[in-house]
């Protein structure tokens, strides 16, 4: 804290807690025209846009996927002209793709401007695409490669990607094209909403993990529960998991999944294909020359290389076919390929994707066997999955262009079935021919852009090998722009995934010390997604690139490091050193350790071509902890964040793997000897949106995730081009502020373009009772001046094309415009909707006039037949009056249609009302319960009055300190005319908050605490009590009684029960539910129970039999004996003959059966549910009998 | 755009509709215009309407169009 205590400054300004609002201002009205003002905002998605731009850059990931994927062949079967006995030979392959920007199609030829922009897919509805071409390529047999150019359809792009037209944009043209200043990008466009595609946690890749799990000891007789997995991770940033399993008899195998089956193989057999090798060379792999007194090590390792021997076979080849024959037919090899050739593609596509070659991927597979013999030895602990360090993040392009790549493969699939459907049907398959070609690849789906389309808009990933995800829904969100506060948090959110949501345990969520500065501790919402759906730290980054190592093998063999290739390795090389899960060598601990602090040195300094954001993870030996080695990672999806590197007093990256093995100074005077790294900022762990809660040390916990939540419900500013969004539901407050307490990265984050909540004087009173329990009362001059002023925006679009479901267009919007015919028809519709309806479509294009007002049930647009005249209403829908803010009339793609869509938004005013919530920025959480007149108000002595009051109840169990703080700060700022620094941690015990803003009180002449005295304002007497006032930021919430409130003295009731129907929506009633009903008849409220659920439920009178005690049959007489039509019992008469007729008793059905007696039925006040319940009963066979009595 | 005078709705007379050329707040006959104004949502020039036009710009070929803010008078009750 710097030392202020004599005078009374703002501290320090430059990118600071100032308003700054000149600058804002000219920002405002002249948008910068070269770079953003912010580029802490742009920071903050990026994540989305560089993984984007990474797979589809050149020879991004997408490139090396087509790659991957590779060729495909089929053979026609026929004879004659036959080399390998198959036939003719066809093989096909996609050479390249091109996705273009979003343009309009070649139909439109009228056009000038030819791009389309995301500002028109918002308000068209529509979604920002760009066109996918295929380049493929095929051959006959040994043939030239023939080209041909297949359009896959519309591809949704990502905003601010690569091939968007915004990417690169100045703010000054993003405002040209109806974006925001500040338009981040990083999110797709589909049907007019804004998705993206949430970040997910997945294992740590190329990291061969110890893993305990109880379900892998049900893979079948004798596995045991321990493991050790690798994710291996393909260039293309396509993966394939596998696991080496520890059996009873220690014995390992080795498991993997492909097309979402499960296979198991000795790992033996998978070591014996990858290199010509034997079993020495095996032995010496695993055991180093200072096991080898190790027997239980040996043990294990003689009987693996001996239970091998069954399997007789001896060499690379041999193994390799084995291999090959055994799954040819799972990996769909073309059938002129060898076995052999099979077997080494198994190990391309399946063991350990990362490596490519065969050595690499040998030694690898050994050091997993290594480290599952630790594991089962408990020399080493298994790793913890649940911790930041062996997780990584799955960022939304990647996995976009993932399911391309298996798309764009199952197209080629595709290709190869139609072949062979062709053939089997008989059409005649000539490869050679451009006409059959043609003809076949029309009849193959191409629309890949459509199936990312759906995956897009409804987050389900249809996929046949599942991209090694534990879970198929849920993948994207809509980024709603509820307020800005929200938006941001979409894009730095990483999920769990969702198959966590489901477990019973709670260990994944719980908070672990390894994610310290790269997941949010304190904002993640409390309730079901606790702990799973978590925030990136504001500092976190995420690697999006592989990072150049080439230099990194020669320089660490010239650090000490032993060769991998030389077995075996000296006796004291016992750590591992790996590169992205390559060994590229073994040391001694001692040089392991230097090796790492060398390779961090030259990364901070910049040297020897070491990448700055390698990830150097050095796992010293240990007592039974974590395997040791030296792990380096450069690769994409980690997490990193920036620290200072002290002997260099650089900035430094680390990531969660080698975390937990730095020493990380919190703040510099903690600086220990030994710490090589300390926090350029501690309120660097915090969230974006945890940040912004101010003096958040002060309080308690769990008040600072309170806030964290409802910043992101707080009726805010969503942004500067509403004018331009057609989002379903918007809120807006109308009269933001400015907050006078904010921390400088409100600045950085230019929040200010976003306001969030107004500064309101506050009293800590308990006032006229009305503040009880969570209550606040506000000044009603104050919600007069516009306090908390609101608005809610909702879009309607009225399509007529959904409705019409022809091509052509058959209905049409407007009046007078339907066929003369027709005229008479449309001419009563015209009068019956001027007398009916308060609001009139009195313009002759059938819609809404801007700016008139329309209640439930006003008609908003009117449509035609245009073949029959029929005329029809849109009506609107709402229950709260609107008024219509904008019409938009939307052309198809082409722009040739008439008018067949509408797009209306509807402007609903919420001013505050009683029972609306508002909430401080520390989780405090109120509702307005009365608007108090300004008179009755108390008042300060200098005749100031709160604008809001709370009570001071709402202090004492949550120890939300920080709104004291706040409050005295806020005051401080507004008689000073500076904003204040709320940085959390900037206090401690020898420089207190108190202190220094009472200070600052003092000097503006008021009370050093913050309390004042106060004068009733009904009675004009002082209080007894010093009552503390201040300015404190008030969000409005979106929580509003007006969607909230639901009464209902009869209604809607359910057609079967007769009882009221439920749900607010429906007009519905609210349940008295068994606890209701326990707590009426404990006070003894018999009658209310009876009220409540029979009288005002579903009381009904029947009648019933009394003889035999049946409502069902009891049957109303038609022309009986008696004059007056009577209700008997069917089954207690008895069947009477015409010569009864007139006798007492005598009765007659609707049918004319005759009946004697059974006329002892009385009516009887039952539930109509029991009727019911009466006849399903009888449907089972089970009579129900009803004691009548008296 | 020079702005329309206000007119009011009377029976007959020409309401304050852009390019209206029959009655429009009368009781009972149906308003009669041929045509519409609206305002393309890319270039901001003005684009008429017919019956049966397709919904682009003339000048730009621009595929959203706004409709004007209505001239009539649109009265509320003020609580």
């Amino acid at each position: 804290m710097p030392s202020t205590k004599k005078s009374v400054v703002a501290r320090s300004s430059a990118g600071k807690a100032v308003f700054d609002t000149i600058n804002r201002e000219k920002r405002f009205r002249n948008p910068p025209t070269d770079k953003t003002a912010f580029p802490a905002l742009q920071d903050a998605i990026k994540p989305h846009v560089d993984s984007w731009n990474a797979v589809f850059k050149d020879g991004g990931c997408l490139h090396q996927a087509i790659q991957e994927i590779g060729e495909k062949t089929v053979f026609d079967r026929l004879d004659g002209n036959a080399e390998t006995g198959y036939g003719n030979k066809l093989t096909i392959r996609i050479a390249n793709y091109y996705l273009g920007k979003s343009m309009l199609s070649s139909r439109d030829k009228s056009a000038m401007k030819r791009e389309i922009y995301p500002a028109e897919c918002r308000e068209r509805h529509t979604s920002y695409r760009g066109q996918l071409q295929l380049e493929l390529h095929y051959k006959v047999n040994n043939g030239e490669w023939q080209k041909e150019y297949r359009d896959c359809g519309l591809l949704p792009l990502m905003v601010m990607g690569n091939r968007c037209h915004l990417e690169n944009m100045s703010p000054k043209s993003l405002v040209d094209h109806k974006e925001e200043s500040e338009e981040l990008g990083g999110y797709f466009i589909v049907s007019g909403n804004e998705k993206l595609v949430r970040m997910l946690i997945v294992n740590r890749r190329n990291y061969a993990m110890a893993v305990v799990r109880s379900s892998y000891a049900k893979r079948g007789p004798t596995y045991t529960n321990m493991g050790v997995q690798m994710r291996s991770v393909r260039p293309d940033q396509s993966c394939m998991t596998n696991v080496i399993h520890y059996l009873t008899d220690g014995n390992i195998t080795f498991r993997f999944s492909w097309r979402k089956r499960e296979y198991l193989v000795p790992v033996m057999m998978i070591l014996k294909a990858l290199v010509d090798t034997n079993d020495r060379e095996i032995f010496e792999g695993i055991v180093g020359l200072d096991q080898r007194e190790d027997t239980f090590l040996t043990d294990r390792l003689e009987l693996l290389l001996r239970t091998y021997k069954a399997y007789t076979l001896y060499s690379r080849h041999e193994t390799l076919a084995y291999l090959g024959d055994k799954f040819r037919i799972v990996m769909q090899v073309s059938p002129d390929v060898s076995d052999v050739e099979v077997g080494k593609l198994f190990l391309r596509k399946i063991v350990l994707v990362n490596l490519t070659d065969d050595g690499d991927k040998f030694r690898q597979l050994l050091f997993m066997i290594k480290k599952l013999y630790s594991l089962v030895a408990g020399t080493c602990a298994a790793d913890n999955v649940d911790a930041a360090q062996h997780q990584e993040v799955l960022l939304g392009g990647f996995l976009y262009g993932q399911i391309l790549k298996e798309k764009i493969e199952e197209y080629l699939l595709n290709i190869r079935s139609q072949v062979r459907s062709d053939l089997m049907g008989g059409v005649k398959a000539e490869f050679n021919s451009p006409q059959y070609m043609r003809k076949m690849l029309g009849k193959v789906n191409e629309r890949i852009g459509e199936s990312l389309h759906y995956f897009l808009s409804t987050g389900n990933l249809s996929s046949p090998s599942g991209l090694d995800l534990q879970q198929t829904t849920g993948f994207t969100v809509v980024a709603e722009k509820l307020n800005f506060y929200r938006y941001i948090s979409h894009f730095r959110m990483v999920h769990r995934g969702s198959f966590f949501a489901q477990l019973k345990t709670t260990t994944v969520r719980k908070l672990l010390p390894e994610s310290w500065g790269f997941l949010c501790p304190v904002h993640t919402p409390d309730g079901s997604p606790c702990g799973l759906l978590n925030h990136l730290a504001h500092k976190c980054q995420i690697a999006t690139i592989t990072s150049d190592c080439s230099n990194i093998p020669p320089l660490v063999l010239t650090l000490g490091v032993h060769s991998a290739k030389v077995l075996p390795v000296p006796a004291d090389a016992t750590l591992s050193v790996q590169l992205d899960g390559k060994i590229i060598g073994w040391c001694s601990p001692k040089d392991a350790r230097r090796v790492a602090d060398s390779l961090r040195f030259y990364k901070v300094e910049g040297t020897h071509a070491v990448p700055r954001d390698l990830e150097i993870g050095y796992v010293p030996i240990s007592n039974g902890g974590q395997y040791p080695g030296v792990y380096l990672f450069s690769q994409e999806a980690r997490m990193i964040r920036p620290v200072k590197y002290i002997p260099l007093d650089k900035e430094d990256f680390v990531g969660p793997f080698e975390q937990p093995f730095l020493n990380i100074a919190v703040t510099e005077p903690e600086i220990q000897n030994g710490d090589s790294h300390v926090e350029f900022d501690p309120t660097n762990i915090l969230s974006i949106v945890a940040n912004m809660t101010p003096f958040s040390d002060f309080n308690q916990s769990p008040r600072n995730m309170y806030q964290c939540q409802m910043g992101k419900q707080t009726m805010g500013t969503p942004g500067t081009a509403i004018r331009h969004r057609t989002d379903n539901k918007m809120y807006r407050i109308q009269t933001g502020q400015s907050p006078i307490v904010r921390a400088p990265l409100y600045n950085t984050y230019g929040l200010d373009n976003f306001p969030n909540g107004m500064n309101a004087v506050v009293a800590v009173i308990a006032y006229t009772g009305y503040d009880m329990d969570d209550a606040m009362i506000i000044n009603k001059s104050a919600h007069e001046r516009g306090f908390g002023y609101g608005t809610v925006y909702k879009t309607e679009k009225y399509d007529l094309a959904e409705k019409s479901k022809s091509k052509s267009p058959v209905l049409a919007f407007g009046w007078g415009w339907a066929p003369i015919g027709a005229d008479h028809n449309t001419l009563a519709k015209y009068k019956a909707m001027k007398d009916k309806y308060n609001s009139t479509l009195d313009d002759m294009d059938g819609l809404p006039m801007v700016g008139q007002r329309v209640v439930e049930g006003d008609p908003v647009a009117v449509y035609h037949n245009m073949g029959t005249g029929e005329t029809f209403f849109f009506k609107y829908k709402g229950s709260e009056g609107a008024f219509i803010d904008e019409v938009r009339l939307l052309g198809n793609d082409v722009g040739d249609s008439i008018c067949q869509a509408i797009s209306v938004k509807f402007r609903i005013t919420r001013s505050p009302l009683i029972g609306d919530k508002f909430s401080s920025r520390h989780g405090q959480k109120g509702v307005c319960s009365q608007k108090w007149p300004a008179i009755d108000m108390p008042f300060s002595e200098s005749g100031m009055q709160p604008d809001v009051i709370i009570n001071p109840h709402a202090f004492p169990s949550r120890m939300t300190i920080g709104m004291f703080v706040e409050s005295m700060a806020g005051k401080a700022g507004a008689l000073h005319g500076f904003a204040q620094d709320c940085t959390p941690f900037k206090f401690n015990e020898e420089n207190t908050a108190v202190e220094y803003f009472g200070h600052q009180l003092k000097e503006a002449g008021y009370n050093y605490y913050g309390n004042e005295p106060m004068y009733s304002g009904i009675t004009g007497q002082e209080f007894h009590a010093d009552i503390y006032l201040g300015v404190v930021y008030y969000q409005r919430l979106r929580h509003m009684v007006n969607d909230k409130y639901q009464v209902r003295s009869t209604g809607p009731v359910d057609s079967r029960t007769r009882q009221p129907v439920k749900g607010r929506k429906r007009m519905g009633g609210l349940r008295i539910g068994e606890m209701e009903r326990d707590s009426l008849l404990a006070h003894g409220t018999a009658f209310l129970v009876q009220d409540r659920l029979l009288n005002c439920s579903d009381y009904h009178q029947t009648w019933v039999c009394r003889g035999c005690g049946s409502f069902l049959a009891t049957t109303p007489t038609v022309n009986g004996g008696e004059k007056r039509a009577e209700v008997r019992c069917r089954r207690c008469a008895v069947k009477a003959s015409e010569f009864d007729v007139g006798k007492k008793g005598y009765w007659e059905d609707g049918l004319g059966n005759r009946f004697l007696g059974g006329n002892d039925t009385t009516i009887v006040v039952i539930p109509y549910v029991l009727k019911y319940l009466d006849v399903e009963l009888l449907a089972m066979g089970i009579q129900m009998k009803y004691d009548v009595s008296p | 755009m020079q702005r329309e005078g206000y007119v009011p709705p009377t029976a007959g007379g020409s309401g304050g509709g852009a390019g209206r050329s029959g009655g429009g707040g009368g009781y009972g006959d149906i308003p009669r215009q041929t045509s519409m104004k609206y305002l393309c949502a890319d270039c901001g020039k003005a684009v008429t309407l017919n019956k049966g036009d397709p919904i682009r710009c003339k000048e730009c070929g621009f595929r959203i169009l706004y409709k004007e803010r209505t001239k009539r008078m649109v009265q509320f009750e003020a609580r």
